[in-house]
């Protein structure tokens, strides 16, 4: 059974009082492990695409299935809790929370679990290191550069171990250098922590570089 | 059609103008009820009714009433009637036809159409009634549970149900108040259960639930017990089985008001019931830990830090400019020295300098942290002020109290009518009633006073010397140079010297007694020792005589028979001391003298009746109620001191909680600041909600966080404010501000800090901030997290 699974799935949004139907019909199942990349047009709704397989936005119709289970029958808490543990989210920008250190906001997902504070902070601290930051653990995210930030924000959705790394435009605001280390960061986490990955992204070379590409139009998903 | 497709569309002119020609029609039928002078038997018939759906119905026959027994306006009244029931009728046609349905949407079915729609809007429910069942029984509950308790607790098992009637009551015989604290207690926290268990299970507000409930179950009560103070067949019905209810709302003055106070109360308790369920189960899952949510508040906003509460406390005590002016002045050097610092820093490593600069405007204040601030100081001034005025007021009510109890005994035994021959025995059974503590026979009565200078109309009493004190100050509040024993030993008392100047004799010869009819003097036979009287401190200045005068009393009502008819009796008297207790009317309208004397004057046998003093004076209605068990009820009957200075201490009692409520404007008002620094924070942090809840963090959670956030403003407002308040009556009692006399009657100004009243300042401040920041919490709860996180 594939870990995750849409069927169906319409949404729209509304702009100016007309209808922009921007997921149509959308099924699609992805594989425990996969490595998946997805390009497309801006506007088609790639983010969108991502913030639904996430559990962020509700679609209007039809359903997300992880392991089989249908995640907007859940309540509100159990759908947070869903979010908290299995996905993990890396945005274009690295929304870390300024009023906390690097090392706040990596533990904050696990402190959100309200787990023990000293073990999420020394495992917080392990995975800066991991990401080369162990030198910055009790910097703010206004004294970080983007890719250090970005780094921050990368760790920060592994610490729970997540079994699915969504990330959406990683790099997009990063100079091609920066960005071909986190990349690089990413197929790390895919190979060696098992972790199911989904990058939306623009970079063509990039999405070149992933075992499955996705490519979003119409309002429809279909294999590039 | 599709029931989904039903939309409907307003023209505003049609709406606006029906308005106006339905209130046009209101006003005429107003004028038609209240010319024909129905007004009464209208409201009557409409009160209740306008509550339930029968209104319609129950207006029509209010006009028919208005109709009917309208004998002064027969001639305008039916036309004015039948002109204003049309007109309101057209404007609600008016209305009716500005209401149109909405032309049925040309596009074709979206590809959607037939679909599954997502299960969490297809399981969505519009009306829980099992939440209403929680909301409405639970306020009912409440009401009930409070109305059971305050009569069993306060006067034991209601008598009339049927129980052997016990004679020392079943239940726990407490006094009134405390039965009432208790009651009010248990009643909130039965509405606050109720609220959490309802909306927990709605996982929802369920606002129109909770109107629902409170409308139609909750209101009964509050209304039935607001008519019973007016109409008389519901006293009789109800007035006996709630007399311990109405006497405590009674102790206000206006019962009414204390039924819906302590409606309101338990409504408030319920809604606070309602959003701690809410906030707690709503998500799906009861969680009250706030570990978490406490962790990112208190970055979100640093309320407690030395600087913010020292600040906010120092414009608190001393004002506003001073502070200030002290602030800018240690800012302003500081500034300067570290602006030096950096600049010879920077003359050795530019790059040091630049860092410390930086560091520098790390330090600059938000503006959300000044609305912090000032919300503190806000909240801080709020209880600050209900603290000092609240207490002064207490101050005067204790200073009050303490002259007319100084003054009065506790309770008064007397019987119904007429005198109390058997005084001794009374007093031996009374003596074993437990909490009293002191018995005095005593006589009153009213009599003119006359000195050589002038006339006063005074009340006397005969007292006993010996156990008068064991009541009433009066042997404490005798001034230097009377004493109280010479009641008893009039011989002693020392003639004035302003009357041994008018006598022939200086040492030897008595005033003498002048005949009141013939006006000539007796013969100064033999030294005539006067009876002794004791008068107050003011009437002993306005008849301008002093120890050892003497004066005359005349009392209108024992005649004697005269040559020429009945006459006044009058008899003189020798002043032996003079009293000072604090109180004006005290001071300047009672005379004591002996008890014998007394029943010698106005011809009794016994006494009036007996006062008492009782060990706890908030106890004295039980007492009371207890002595006259024992004396074995009628004829006897006892009255305390409340029952006696009702008018006064209710009065009092209504003057302060009202003082209390135009004082919890300012919290209010101070609550406004704070629903507005929230806001801000909510509107600034809407990135971070976004950030949380894609980190999994609950709806409930960043509810909790944004509540904690007002909680914590004004838990620091109202800790400051108990301090600064708590300060300044401490000043005022140690230092004190004078007071003049002649209008108090006090020097300065009385303090009494009480802790309940004192701690009900901040709970209330705290109660009130928490109620501030639940809309803007859900407000923050209710970001969408796709908002936040869009990439600009």
């Amino acid at each position: 059974m594939a870990l995750l699974s849409i069927r169906n799935v319409f949404k729209s949004y509304f702009l100016h009082g007309k209808r922009i139907d921007v997921l149509r019909a959308v099924s699609l199942d992805i594989q425990a492990g996969e490595l998946v990349s997805m390009i497309g047009a801006s506007g088609a709704g790639k983010s969108t695409f991502l913030h639904v397989l996430g559990t962020l936005d509700a679609p209007a119709a039809g359903e997300v299935l992880f392991d089989g289970r249908s995640v907007f029958s859940m309540n509100d808490a159990e759908i947070a809790e869903f979010r908290n543990r299995t996905i993990g989210f890396v945005f274009q920008s690295h929304y870390l929370l300024p009023e906390f250190t690097a090392l706040e906001n990596v533990a904050m997902p696990a402190l959100i679990q309200r787990r023990d504070r000293a073990g999420a902070y020394t495992y917080a601290r392990e995975l800066l290191e991991r990401v080369g930051l162990g030198s910055r653990v009790d910097h703010r995210p206004g004294e970080l550069s983007g890719g250090e930030a970005q780094r921050v924000a990368l760790a920060r959705a592994l610490v729970l171990k997540p079994a699915v790394l969504l990330a959406d435009e990683p790099t997009g605001n990063l100079d091609p250098t920066t960005g071909e280390g986190i990349h690089q960061l990413l197929r790390d986490v895919n190979r060696d922590l098992g972790i199911t990955a989904v990058i939306v992204t623009h970079n063509e070379t990039l999405a070149r570089s992933m075992p499955r590409r996705l490519r979003l139009a119409g309002g429809q998903v279909s294999e590039a | 059609m599709h029931p989904a497709e039903r939309q409907t569309d307003y023209r505003w002119p049609l709406l606006w103008a029906g308005a106006l020609v339905a209130l046009v029609g209101a006003a005429l039928l107003g004028v038609a009820i209240s010319e024909s002078e129905a007004w009464a038997e209208v409201a009557g018939a409409l009160g209740l009714s306008l509550v339930g759906w029968g209104s319609l119905l129950q207006s029509f026959d209010a006009g028919a009433l208005a109709l009917g027994p309208g004998p002064a306006g027969a001639v305008a009244g039916p036309k004015m009637l039948v002109a204003g029931t049309l007109v309101w009728l057209a404007g609600w046609a008016l209305i009716a036809s500005g209401i149109r349905r909405a032309p049925v949407s040309t596009e074709g079915p979206s590809p959607a159409a037939g679909s599954t729609l997502y299960p969490r809007l297809a399981r969505y429910r519009d009306f829980y009634w099992s939440t209403l069942g929680a909301y409405g029984g639970g306020i009912l509950l409440a009401e009930l549970v409070m109305l059971l308790l305050q009569t069993v607790l306060s006067s034991g098992v209601p008598s009339d149900l049927g129980v052997a009637s016990k004679e020392s009551s079943g239940g726990a015989s407490l006094p009134p108040t405390i039965a009432f604290a208790i009651a009010l207690v248990v009643g909130a926290g039965v509405a606050f259960a109720s609220g959490f268990v309802g909306a927990s299970r709605a996982q929802r507000l369920s606002l129109p639930e909770a109107t629902i409930g409170v409308f139609y179950l909750g209101l009964p009560v509050p209304i039935l017990l607001s008519l019973m103070e007016r109409v008389p067949s519901l006293q009789l019905a109800l007035g006996y089985r709630l007399r311990e209810v109405s006497y405590v709302a009674g102790l206000l003055g206006r019962p009414e008001l204390g039924y819906w106070l302590v409606f309101a109360a338990l409504v408030l308790a319920l809604v606070l019931g309602i959003n701690t369920g809410f906030i707690a189960a709503g998500s799906g899952r009861v969680d009250l830990r706030l570990g978490f949510e406490l962790f990112v508040a208190r970055r979100h906003v640093a309320v407690f830090r030395p600087s913010l509460l020292l600040g906010a406390l120092a414009v608190l005590m001393f004002g506003i400019i001073p502070p200030l002016i002290i602030y800018f002045i240690i800012r302003g050097a500081e500034a300067a020295v570290e602006r030096t610092r950096v600049k010879s820093l920077g003359l050795a490593d530019p790059l040091a300098a630049a860092a410390a600069q930086h560091r520098m405007k790390l330090h600059e204040q938000s503006p959300t942290m000044m609305m912090t601030a000032l919300s503190v100081g806000g909240v801080g001034v709020g209880v600050m002020a209900l603290i000092i005025v609240l207490s002064v007021m207490s101050g005067f009510e204790a200073d009050l109290q303490q002259k007319i109890l100084g003054t009065n005994a506790h309770a008064v035994v007397s019987k119904y009518a007429g005198e109390l021959p058997e005084y001794a025995k009374v007093m031996e059974q009374v003596k074993r009633v437990p909490g009293v503590v002191g018995q005095t026979p005593f006589i009153i009565n009213q009599v003119m006073i006359a000195s050589e200078g002038n006339v006063d109309g005074v009340i006397i009493k005969g007292i006993d010397p010996h156990t008068v004190g064991t009541v009433t100050d009066l042997p404490q509040n005798i001034l230097p140079g009377g004493d109280l024993g010479h009641l008893e030993q009039p011989g002693k008392i020392l003639p004035s010297r302003a009357v041994d100047d008018d006598e022939d004799a200086p040492t030897k010869t008595p005033p003498e007694e002048e005949d009141p009819i013939i006006g000539k003097a007796s013969k100064p036979a033999k030294p005539t020792v006067l009876p002794g009287i004791i008068v107050g401190r003011e009437l002993a200045a306005s008849l301008r005589v002093v120890v050892g005068d003497r004066v005359n009393v005349v009392s209108p009502l024992g005649t004697e028979l005269g040559p020429t008819g009945p006459i006044p009796k009058s008899r003189a008297f020798r002043v032996a001391g003079v009293f000072y207790s604090g109180m004006y009317e005290y001071d300047s309208k009672f005379v004591y003298i002996l008890l014998k004397e007394a029943q010698d004057f106005f011809a009794l046998k016994g006494a009036t009746g007996i006062e008492l003093k009782v060990a706890d004076i908030d106890d004295a209605r039980r007492i009371s109620n207890q002595v006259v068990r024992v004396l074995g009820g009628y004829p006897y009957r006892a009255r305390d001191w409340g029952e006696m200075n009702k008018n006064l201490f209710s009065a009092l009692r209504l003057e302060k909680l009202v003082m209390g409520i135009i004082l919890s404007i300012i919290i209010i008002v101070a609550a406004g600041l704070i629903v507005a620094t929230v806001i801000m924070l909510v509107l600034e942090k809407r990135k971070e909600i976004s950030v949380l809840k894609a980190l999994g963090v609950p709806d409930g959670g960043i509810v909790k966080i944004f509540l904690a956030e007002g909680l914590q403003i004004g838990v620091a407002g109202g800790l400051l404010g108990l301090f600064s308040g708590l300060a300044w009556c401490l000043f005022i009692e140690k230092v004190g501000i004078k007071l003049d006399p002649e209008v108090y009657y006090i020097p300065a100004l009385p303090v009494r800090i009480e802790p309940v009243q004192t701690a009900l300042a901040v709970i209330i401040a705290v109660l009130v901030t928490y109620l501030a920041s639940i809309y803007p919490a859900l407000k923050a709860s209710s970001v969408e997290p796709v908002e936040g996180l869009k990439a600009e």
